[in-house]
């Protein structure tokens, strides 16, 4: 066994329980005594489902000394973005808000966990509602990022990439309606994917904003992250979102490398975001790995950054409005400030704006469809910069710094970010690979390609050397 | 760069939307709203009549 215990991944974990050389239980109990630990410093959890985790855990066991697998995941903990809900437990959306909130049912994406045998060890801290964060002044801490206590993990799905990262859980979900996934996976070095629109039930998660909205995996290595979208995917009536499609297999072409394969590359992206120097290397070396490895990249351009921003940004603020209204006008007092703000200005929106908007959209997945007709995937910056300070995130930064994820939610597609290097400050460089709508197995055949070919995943976190003293010090 | 609107535009509009601002937040709330302009001016550009929003899927994608 060569990574600690806290360290190795879910298909590690997976041999390792089948082969009945770790016990669920065990395993269970040292990552609740790692969060005890540990998570004073970074604040992932909202609430540790210690009672729940170790009773799915001694089942789990069970089924395996019986000689019953329920796949990969069996016996292995899982963590949950706070507005998805676990049935018994309170599902906060991190807010005053919901603070009595308890859910009455399991999100269907917790049943198909549930079913898989998974262990969900807790939720995970988030932006209020998905959208307001980071902020101070709710009833729980906002995550900070396990590489540099100091900085921003990025959000919404801020505690799923902290706990990740960390070594608390080896996966957790998030949701994505701008980069909700990807960004925190992205400022915590970790492997988050925002699958194709309706590939993966909402039901049973608070909604941000309808037409956007998207539950993805989040985890150490690319091989993990397909597997957990193995268990994800999939039809469901009752989500009215929901594609009726064949199991995209997103395992499948893991291992069949990228000779052959079509990037187009878009560094113009990174550029309109006005990404570092250092942002920009990082990923023109992704791109040059990938080629390298026998991929045939060519460099191509996408419509304006801009576009897509205030496209999706005017969808976005509308339909959140919408969901917020009655709560808004009623007790505002109760949203912390940043959401508050944020949700005040979306009132200002008009019907007129949100069917231009609409309009915009429709011309914009034209545009990028025709362009990706002659590519397999699109690799392009995740972020413009690494992890900023955690007091250094504007409260309108979507206005004026439009984050590089958005037009994969306007238009559908599913993209991942990994991680492909690290700044001179030792904080993750990400790079983001968007791929044709029911595509996930391709993105995950170069990511893993990718990873297989640089030694990126050798880095973690030190967070046992990290503490107050260090938070100081940054 | 859209202009700031004014105080009296700019409550009318919160009345409108039934939303209270706070006064210490009033002025920061007027400016935000320079960059709202700026996006609704984005997505409002010349189209015909039967430009059609975006659906959720098209029906061969479902």
């Amino acid at each position: 066994m060569s990574a600690p215990l806290h360290f190795m991944t879910v298909a590690e974990l997976a041999g390792a329980i089948a082969a009945r050389t770790i016990s669920p239980v065990e395993l269970t109990k040292a990552l609740i005594a790692r969060v005890a630990a540990l998570d004073g410093l970074t604040h992932a959890f909202i609430e540790v489902t210690a009672d729940l985790a170790l009773a799915q855990a001694r089942k789990a066991e069970g089924e395996v000394m019986a000689g019953i697998s329920r796949g990969p995941l069996h016996g292995v903990p899982v963590g949950l973005k706070d507005i998805i809900d676990l049935k018994g437990v309170r599902t906060t959306a991190h807010s005053h808000q919901l603070i009595d909130n308890w859910a009455k049912d399991d999100a269907a994406v917790t049943r198909k966990l549930k079913a898989a045998g998974a262990v969900i060890l807790g939720k995970l801290a988030t932006h209020e509602f998905a959208m307001g964060g980071p902020s101070f002044d709710l009833p729980f801490p906002p995550a900070r990022n396990p590489w540099k206590l100091a900085h921003f993990t990025g959000g919404s799905s801020s505690g799923s990439g902290a706990a990740v990262a960390a070594g608390y859980v080896p996966a957790a979900l998030g949701t994505d309606t701008g980069g909700s996934i990807r960004l925190p996976a992205a400022f915590c070095g970790i492997v988050g994917m925002k699958p194709t629109y309706g590939l993966v039930s909402r039901r049973g998660v608070l909604p941000l904003a309808q037409s956007l909205d998207h539950i993805g995996p989040m985890t150490w290595t690319v091989e993990d992250n397909a597997l957990l979208m193995k268990v994800l995917a999939g039809h469901d009536p009752l989500d009215p979102a929901s594609a009726d499609r064949p199991d995209p297999a997103p395992e499948a072409l893991l291992e069949a490398g990228v000779k052959g394969l079509r990037i187009g590359y878009v560094p113009s992206l990174g550029a309109q975001a006005e990404a570092t120097e250092e942002v920009q290397s990082a990923v023109a070396g992704v791109a040059a790995t990938l080629a390298g490895l026998g991929a045939v990249v060519e460099e191509v351009a996408l419509p304006p950054l801009a576009d897509f921003a205030a496209c999706g940004l005017m969808i976005l603020l509308s339909e959140a409005f919408a969901v917020h209204e009655p709560n808004i006008q009623a007790r505002p007092e109760l949203y912390g400030e940043i959401l508050r703000d944020r949700l005040l200005l979306a009132g200002m929106i008009d019907a007129s704006d949100y069917v231009q908007a609409l309009r915009l959209r429709a011309e914009l997945v034209a545009a990028v469809a025709q362009t990706m007709s002659r590519f397999d995937i699109m690799v392009c910056a995740a972020t413009a910069t690494p992890a900023p300070a955690i007091t250094e995130v504007p409260k309108f930064g979507l206005f004026t710094k439009p984050p590089l994820t958005f037009p994969f939610n306007v238009t559908g597609m599913p993209a991942l970010t990994m991680c492909c290097g690290f700044s001179a400050a030792g904080l993750p460089l990400s790079v983001q690979i968007a791929g044709h709508a029911f595509g996930e197995a391709t993105i995950y055949r170069a990511a893993q390609a990718y990873e297989a070919a640089t030694a990126w995943r050798a880095r973690r976190p030190d967070l046992e050397a990290a503490g107050p003293a260090s938070l100081a010090a940054e | 760069m859209s202009e700031t609107i004014s105080v009296e535009a700019f409550r009318l509009l919160l009345d409108r939307a039934g939303i209270r601002v706070k006064p210490e937040s009033f002025e920061d709330m007027r400016n935000a709203y320079t960059l709202l302009q700026a996006m609704r001016e984005r997505v409002r550009t010349s189209r015909g009549y039967d430009a059609e929003p975006a659906h959720i899927f098209t029906p061969a994608d479902r």
